[in-house]
């Protein structure tokens, strides 16, 4: 009895301790017992390690920088190089940055100082309070500097500035002009752009170029970009516009005709398809290898991607593949206007150097030194401040051509809306997408693959309605 | 004659298995000394000249010594701590009679069902509350308290040690705390280094807590920071170089388990016939 | 237990001393173990986004549990992953130890066997997780390689994507390849557990029965199985509680992350669980995963008792 007893307390005990504990946290208790509490391994026992470890834990002079992509690893290189300012750059998958950030802040950790977010995730952001008020900072001294679209995304609800990004993302259709040359007769962009304009002309284009040899795109979601025209959610409920749909059919009707080289987007023969010649079918030999790549020639049928469908930062992806294709691109409008991601820059709430950060951001999207810097670097991407764009707009891109990519960019850049942007869009579309795989590779008919994405979001978010 | 034949074909099969378990090991070696193209265009079984440029490729990216050292620096603390409280708990509920000994065993009964996954959202809350994101304090603490092993201990030390040893230690005046740590301690070794190999095994190898837990690339463990290379393009782009991580994170494991399979193995049968 | 010798003084010490030795036990106990699983429990009735105010919820999280498809499509992977799973790894851990403990052959070198089955049980199940994930890649891994070189695929093969080399990418193919990973990890754990059982066997049973003239095969079936039944009721147990947390090789086999494909087969629960739980981006559910957390551990607690009681009964028959 008296064992039960105990039992009894002890159990209770345990539920008020976890009852204290729940009040706790859902406020800002600032227990700040621990600041320091990272290098405090076991004391009596790593005595030694704890004090190296302490050396690394974020009290000294860097910034620490947790980035998505190659692009801030590039220019915190080139910012510690001018101002001696040490920065520790972690570029992290995009499938595990969001996770790891939030973990991070959410904890009171001081480190990282400076997060990114593409614009799907911000929403998420400024809801947990991750990102400090840059405005506290001197943020407003910048007001109007920035393409408008931008600026806006980088405010919360409250209208505080809290991201700034130094890109403009519009998407475009990135092609061969050698190959538009063979096929086409011309390798004029308003020209090759027709070829492009809606799906069926997609799809006659890719037979034209299929019998020529040639596969249209590598993947076949290159339109992904220009098939995001409405919100994936209205009001809390699910909607799937006519252009999903259509989008759907393309995707499909591109696989399934054998159009395409049925490489992944982002996976490597994806990549290494911009820098020409590919297996037509004989996806085993190795394609970055010259020797192998010419052995297979001699015996394999090759053939080359016409297209990739990228936004305005594709650049950066094409200089670090293309190779010897470079000089041989051109970029076309596509079916629509699109758009996608782009880089947007916050300081942690909880870092400890807010100022240097700030310093850091000013650098990256305000500083035209090193704008110019970057435009040259890059090989063309496109900023988001307006007087380095007013600048450059004449510039004509070698790589592409000579074709003066800026003044395209931003015609396309006046009909980005962000406003159809939502905090799901990253689950949404990747349900969409796996609905899209289903039926191409026959695992599913369309009817049920696509009730089968009503059955994803409705539960994985139950508090948007779907109306099938 | 027969006989002979057939026991020849059990042979060969268990050489072929044995063959099976040693071959990803072997090929993963081969490949980390090869070139991502020699991989992907031809198979071999002889090494190339690539672990050079491979290494390199994956220092640029991570450091898996450092990955090495901290999952050390938890894996023994942990395996230490487990094995002293878990020795003196069990001592204490084995040769103690007080009060809640019974509820204590009982809870430790229960909570040897319970599945890891249960606690691992209010661990990381509480983790999380009490800033303890990035500090080793939650991964090696909790080891004071394992109740597998004072489970099993309990029931080991109720087979080999006689309370009249404790009865002639305390008429010579001995203390509580010095018969365990004189007499106690000793007779138990090796039920403890048994449960040592495991937690240790465990503790080195453990993926999800250490993931939910560490943000900081400098503290990462071994596991983490080897599934951390799917972040690296250069890495994910040469095969050789991602072979060359997995096998850096394995060669170790499989030298000290050249040296000490035999307690290992032991370690694990024990482990069974107790519980 | 202890001292029934001593003098009532001494007793009290004595047992007073066990408090003393318990306590960092207990302390930490509650703390780190507790705590954890009673703190699960009370956020299982809340909406929780992982910031900001607990919202109740009442029981929701937990009819959302047993109303989703996902969860129980995650729950019928997890099963079929663990039923390959154990059939061949017990299967193959039996056929060891029928062979290794038969008087007739005696086959020797059951150290170095037993040593080197097991070795894949030691290696971390991420390191495991990216060998056979670069092993078995479709166009550019080695079994592939393997196979084109010995002209059982050519490289057309690789065109089509459905095929059945296509390791890790087809829906039909990928969980019982992570099956076979799993069993190709447990299998030599199994067996040691099972050879320790037959050491364990006075030989003077099987002696006798062989006096009374029964074959191998009886004395296997009348000897060795009844008195290895516990040992094979503490295997199947645990493999099945590890099993239905099964979450590292599915988990990082592709690129596919929590969603498990292809056609989301690989979609542990566990992996279910982390992705309301733990996955930042994507509005995180906490009090979802916990109700998550406890209907796993509410079915692990059913299939345990069933498990065992069935175990136990044919013992009985």
């Amino acid at each position: 009895m008296k064992l039960k007893k105990l039992a009894a307390v002890t159990l209770a005990g345990a539920m008020a301790a976890s009852l204290v504990a729940c009040g706790g946290n859902s406020g800002n208790s600032n227990t700040d017992a621990n600041t320091d509490n990272n290098a405090v391994v076991d004391e009596d026992k790593n005595t030694d390690d704890s004090a190296s470890d302490d050396s690394s834990s974020g009290n000294g002079d860097k910034l620490v920088i947790w980035t998505l992509a190659v692009d801030l690893e590039d220019m915190a290189a080139k910012y510690q190089e001018e101002t001696g300012v040490e920065c520790e750059v972690v570029v992290t998958a995009p499938a595990d940055y969001p996770t790891k950030v939030e973990t991070a802040i959410l904890a009171g950790e001081t480190e990282p100082d400076i997060i990114v977010g593409e614009p799907q995730m911000l929403d998420a952001y400024y809801e947990a309070g991750l990102c400090a008020d840059l405005d506290a900072l001197g943020a407003k001294d910048h007001e109007g500097e920035i393409v408008d679209y931008v600026w806006e995304k980088g405010k919360s609800p409250d209208g505080v500035q809290r991201a700034v990004s130094y890109q403009i993302t519009p998407a475009g259709i990135y092609y061969r002009r050698d190959i538009a040359q063979e096929v086409f007769g011309t390798e004029d962009p308003e020209e090759i752009g027709k070829l492009f304009a809606d799906y069926s002309t997609i799809l006659e284009t890719a037979k034209t170029l299929k019998d020529k040899g040639y596969k249209i795109f590598a993947s076949d979601g290159e339109i992904n970009y220009f098939a995001n025209k409405e919100a994936w959610v209205v009001d809390d409920t699910l909607n799937v516009a006519q252009s999903r749909l259509d989008y759907m059919d393309l995707c499909v009707s591109l696989y399934q005709g054998g159009f395409t080289a049925n490489a992944a987007a982002w996976s490597s023969p994806w990549y290494t398809a911009m820098a020409g010649e590919i297996p037509a079918y004989d996806a085993s030999v190795n394609v970055w290898d010259e020797d192998a790549l010419a052995e297979a020639a001699e015996g394999a049928e090759m053939t080359q991607v016409f297209a990739y469908g990228l936004p305005s930062w594709g650049v950066l992806t094409m200089r670090d593949n293309y190779k010897e294709t470079e000089g041989k691109w051109g970029v076309c409008a596509g079916p629509s206007s699109g758009f996608g991601g782009g880089t947007y820059i916050g300081i942690s709430e909880n870092s400890e150097r807010k100022e240097d950060a700030w310093k850091f951001i000013e650098w990256v999207c305000f500083n035209q030194d090193t704008l110019d810097w970057w435009l040259d670097y890059s090989k063309g991407d496109t900023v988001s401040n307006k007087e380095t764009l007013d600048r450059h707009k004449d510039d004509e891109n070698a790589t592409y051509g000579n074709q003066k990519l800026y003044q395209f960019w931003l015609k396309e850049a006046e009909k980005i809306d962000l406003s159809i942007v939502t905090p799901y869009d990253t689950a949404i579309s990747d349900a969409w997408n796996n609905a899209i795989t289903s039926i191409k590779t026959g695992e599913k008919d369309k009817e049920a693959a696509i009730k089968e994405f009503y059955d994803v979001v409705e539960s994985t978010y139950p508090e948007i309605t779907v109306n099938r | 004659m027969g006989d002979k034949i057939k026991k020849g074909i059990l042979y060969v099969c268990l050489v072929i298995l044995a063959l099976a378990c040693l071959l990803p090991f072997y090929l993963m070696m081969i490949n980390s000394t090869r070139s991502g193209a020699e991989i992907v265009t031809s198979f071999s079984m002889l090494p190339g000249k690539s672990l050079r440029e491979n290494w390199e490729v994956i220092t640029n990216y991570f450091n898996l010594f450092q990955g090495m050292k901290n999952s050390l620096l938890i894996a023994i603390p942990v395996t230490l701590l487990s094995g002293y409280f878990s020795a003196i708990t069990a001592f204490a509920l084995a040769m103690y009679k007080f009060k809640g000994r019974g509820v204590i065993f009982g809870v430790i009964l229960v909570f040897m069902m319970i599945p890891s996954q249960l606690s691992l959202i209010g661990f990381y809350n509480l983790v999380s509350s009490l800033k303890l994101i990035n500090s080793y304090i939650p991964l090696i603490v909790p080891a004071i308290a394992s109740p597998g092993i004072v489970f099993f201990l309990k029931q080991y030390l109720e087979s080999v040690l006689a309370p009249s040893l404790l009865e002639a230690a305390r008429i010579d005046g001995a203390s509580e705390l010095y018969i365990f740590h004189k007499i106690v301690l000793p007779i138990m070794m090796p039920g403890i280094a048994t449960m040592s190999i495991g937690t240790f095994i465990g503790s080195w190898n453990n993926y999800l807590l250490p993931l939910v837990l560490l943000t900081k690339t400098e503290k990462f463990t071994l596991p983490v920071l080897v599934a951390s290379l799917k972040s690296s393009t250069d890495i994910v782009k040469n095969q050789g170089a991602t072979y060359l991580s997995v096998a850096i994170s394995v060669i170790p494991i499989i030298i000290a388990f050249i040296f000490f399979s035999r307690y290992i193995i032991d370690s694990i049968g024990a482990g069974a016939v107790k519980e | 237990m202890a001292g029934n010798s001593s003098t009532r003084k001494k007793k009290r010490n004595v047992n007073t001393a066990g408090y003393f030795f318990v306590f960092p036990f207990v302390v930490v106990f509650l703390i780190f173990n507790v705590y954890p699983v009673v703190r699960t429990f009370y956020l299982s009735f809340f909406n929780y986004k992982g910031y900001g105010d607990l919202e109740w919820k009442g029981l929701d999280n937990y009819t959302r549990v047993f109303t989703d498809k996902f969860f129980w499509r995650a729950l019928g992977n997890t099963c079929k992953i663990w039923g390959v799973n154990i059939v061949l790894q017990l299967g193959l851990a039996f056929l060891l130890t029928i062979v290794f403990s038969d008087m007739k052959y005696r086959i020797k070198g059951l150290g170095v066997f037993r040593a080197i089955f097991y070795l894949p049980n030691l290696i971390a199940a991420t390191s495991v997780a990216f060998l056979f994930r670069t092993l078995l890649d479709f166009q550019y891994g080695t079994l592939n390689q393997m196979l084109m070189s010995i002209g059982l695929i050519d490289a057309t093969t690789f065109a089509n994507p459905q095929s059945i080399v296509n390791w890790l990418g087809n829906p039909r193919v990928a969980p019982f390849v992570v099956s076979i990973i799993q069993a190709w990890m447990w299998f030599g754990n199994s067996f040691i557990l099972l050879m320790a059982g037959v050491q364990g066997i006075n030989r003077d049973y099987f002696e006798a029965a062989a006096i009374d003239g029964a074959g191998r095969w009886t004395s296997f079936a009348k000897i060795t199985i009844p008195l290895l039944r516990p040992i094979l009721i503490y295997v199947a147990i645990t493999s099945l509680i590890g099993g239905l947390q099964l979450f590292d090789i599915p988990f990082l086999i592709n690129d596919q992350g929590t969603s498990g494909n292809p056609e989301g087969k690989l979609q542990t629960v566990v992996m279910y669980l982390y992705r309301f739980g733990f996955e930042g981006g994507t509005k995180k559910q906490v009090g979802y995963a916990s109700a998550i957390a406890y209907v796993l551990f509410l079915i692990i607690l059913i299939v345990s008792v069933l498990e065992f009681k069935f175990m136990n009964r044919k013992e009985a028959d």
